[in-house]
């Protein structure tokens, strides 16, 4: 049993609010992803459910018992640090042993666990070394090794990546979902890198400010954020946003900026007309050479399997547009555009929330 | 390569060299100045009485004797041929090396012990508030002299009295091996502190943190993986205190006598009403007294390389 509740946990540093109430369930042998950018509580949170911070009001549930007074290392979890917190001045075998001879548990017994985690995690030949002398993977195989062989139902995880250069973090990330899936636990992982988050997450938790923003799946973060905050932290490039109102006009809805106008879905409620708004839609929603609106290319960044094209309309805001890289574009260009209507999301201008 | 570059090359070369000369005279110079002591305290103790002072000086012995070893490590100061320039104070040489080297020894490390907690307590748990880690060295502002005389005041009376009012029998800190340590732990209490803050201060939470996710408490956490991390700390800081201990004078002079005697108070003992100071045996105990803080330094350089450079752990 190793399902996670968190009920309206509160933690304050003196003044400072670093999560305002957050609540969430965490699934037996979900693996669940915290994200969003520094400061906004994330940590704070994993910290709380490991037991190394307290929090200051509210309930965190482990199982089936309340845990906000039960030690740490009486929870039953396992913990991966951002900085690995690999112990310098033990070998990889005492490493890994650490939590086995904390525990007491008999000399040959450890060999043979300390063995057999570091097999699963390729790490034999490194076991008579030390943490300095591992390289960035190396080390973080060890540290998944110390964290695995004391066989913890919950798995959590802060940033354990970040260290690493990018495409070593892209096989890790493929390395610790099929991981995941061996080991059939919960994980609870912490990140700000939103692509991360996508690729192995089976639920994410978008936070800002110390508030859970979004719960959900990553496509439907993706393709129904929220809120404009979840909008634009998804999503490479970020969504092209544009602040507008809503007008009525022969029984249809057109989103009206300074230059554009945008026949909305007819599936947007009537009321919303006359409201301030922000109308976003990403890069790959933009299409190019139709639609009734005219803009100018300002700058292209060729992906290879497709094209980023920058261009203005007359407004203050740069857009952006995904194409197929047969379209060829240079720097001063006229185009004509138009987005697929289904496509777009409207955020309320004041408070942000998801409006259609 | 043409002549230009050549040339170029040539002036660079040469002013690397004048460059690299300079240095290492100045450094020469420097550790000329440092040695100098040391070189005369050693050979003054080669030297009889008649080459001690002269003019012009004489920079080598041109006798050479033993005979201030000889005297410093005779008990019986009757003894004839050693007794002659010896002091008019009785004085036992293995006795204060035994003294100094408990007295040294113990307070070392009672006060290790007991700082390198204090310290992670402060560090960890920031006992004391934000400012406590700055006011603990406030005790060495005090200079030694301005305590000396209350001190004896108290070792010597008002600890009997107190022990003689409330237990019946006299207890006196005055002049015994305990008092001494006693007061040695407390001045260097503060160093201690102060050195092992920076060395735990250096040792990442995170790995305190995995530990305890892993199931240690706090004791084993401490043992297992802070303690061992600041292991070259630990060593330097005993070594830094102990020579501190080894070669105070003015609170040792005050509060011993006759019963106990530490290096440097019997080394000042060496001088007699007739004969002035005797410098060749003075010197003699300055050169016994370095050896042991040499040998320490040396069998511990390895630490020492480590502990006095800051940042030796990986994070």
């Amino acid at each position: 049993m190793a399902q996670i509740g968190l009920k309206e946990v509160v933690k304050k540093f003196g003044d400072f609010v670093a999560v305002n109430g957050v609540s969430l369930d965490v699934h037996d042998g979900e693996f669940l992803i915290l994200v969003g950018p520094s400061g906004c509580g994330k940590t704070t949170t994993l910290n709380m459910i490991s037991g190394l911070e307290s929090p200051t009001s509210g309930e965190i549930i482990i199982g089936n018992r309340v845990v906000n007074d039960i030690e740490p290392g009486e929870r039953g979890l396992g913990m991966v640090f951002q900085d690995l917190a690999l112990f310098p001045h033990m070998t990889v075998f005492e490493n890994i042993a650490f939590g086995l001879r904390v525990k007491k548990t008999l000399e040959p017994d450890i060999d043979r666990q300390v063995r057999a985690a570091a097999e699963a995690m390729h790490i034999l030949p490194l076991l008579g070394k030390r943490p300095a002398q591992c390289s960035g993977g190396e080390s973080q195989r060890v540290a998944l090794a110390r964290t695995i062989v004391n066989d913890p139902s919950v798995f959590l995880m802060d940033e354990p990546l970040s260290s690493l250069d990018a495409k070593l973090r892209v096989d890790m990330r493929t390395e610790l979902k099929a991981l995941h899936e061996r080991l059939n636990a919960t994980f609870v992982y912490v990140t700000h890198d939103q692509a991360e988050a996508m690729t192995m997450a089976d639920r994410i938790v978008v936070m800002n400010g110390g508030l859970v923003e979004q719960i959900g799946g990553p496509l439907d973060i993706y393709d129904k954020p929220a809120s404009r905050f979840v909008a634009g932290f998804f999503g490479t490039p970020t969504m092209n946003f544009l602040q507008g109102e809503i007008v009525a006009a022969n029984g249809a809805l057109t989103f009206q900026c300074e230059h554009i106008e945008h026949f909305l879905a007819e599936n947007t409620p009537d009321s919303l007309a006359g409201k301030q708004v922000i109308l976003g839609v990403r890069s790959e929603h933009v299409v190019v050479n139709s639609g009734g609106q005219q803009g100018q290319v300002k700058l292209i960044e060729p992906l290879g399997d497709v094209s980023l094209v920058f261009f203005e309309s007359g407004g203050q805001e740069q857009l952006v547009a995904k194409v197929a890289p047969e379209l060829r574009f240079s720097s001063g260009d006229q185009l004509t555009f138009g987005f697929q209507a289904a496509k777009c999301h409207l955020f309320d201008f004041d408070s942000g929330t998801r409006l259609n | 390569m043409s002549t230009d570059a050549k040339q170029a090359l040539q002036i660079a070369n040469r002013r690397r060299w004048r460059r690299t000369v300079v240095r290492h005279s100045i450094l020469i110079g420097w550790g000329l100045i440092i040695m100098f002591p040391i070189f005369w305290m050693i050979q003054t103790s080669f030297k009889d009485a008649h080459e001690w002072v002269t003019w012009p000086p004489h920079w080598v012995p041109q006798d050479p004797t033993l005979k201030n070893y000889e005297q410093i490590f005779t008990f019986d100061v009757q003894q004839s041929g050693v007794a002659r320039e010896a002091t008019e104070q009785p004085f036992n040489i293995w006795g204060a090396v035994a003294d100094s080297l408990i007295i040294c020894t113990t307070s070392a490390l009672i006060a290790l012990f007991m700082g390198a907690f204090l310290a992670y307590g402060i560090s960890r748990f920031n006992v004391g508030g934000g400012k406590f880690r700055h006011s603990v060295l406030i005790i060495r502002m005090i200079p030694p002299i301005v305590i000396a005389i209350p001190l004896l005041m108290y070792y010597a009376i008002m600890v009997p009295l107190a022990s003689e009012t409330v237990l019946g029998f006299r207890l006196s800190l005055f002049d015994t091996q305990f008092g001494m340590s006693l007061l040695y732990i407390t001045i260097t209490l503060p160093f201690v502190i102060w050195m092992m803050l920076s060395f735990i201060d250096e040792v990442p939470y995170t790995l305190e943190h995995a530990a305890r996710i892993m199931g240690a408490g706090r004791l084993y956490t401490l043992r297992r993986v802070v303690l061992p991390l600041v292991a070259s700390g630990m060593v330097v800081t005993f070594l830094f205190v102990f020579i501190l201990n080894w070669a105070e004078f003015l609170l040792s002079l005050t509060l011993t006598h006759p019963d106990v005697s530490t290096l440097p108070v019997l080394l000042n003992k060496f001088q007699s009403a007739s004969e002035g100071r005797l410098y060749g045996p003075q010197a003699a105990i300055g050169t016994v007294i370095t050896i042991p803080v040499v040998v320490l330094g040396v069998l511990i350089q390895k630490h020492l390389i480590k502990g006095f450079s800051f940042g030796t752990i990986r994070k």
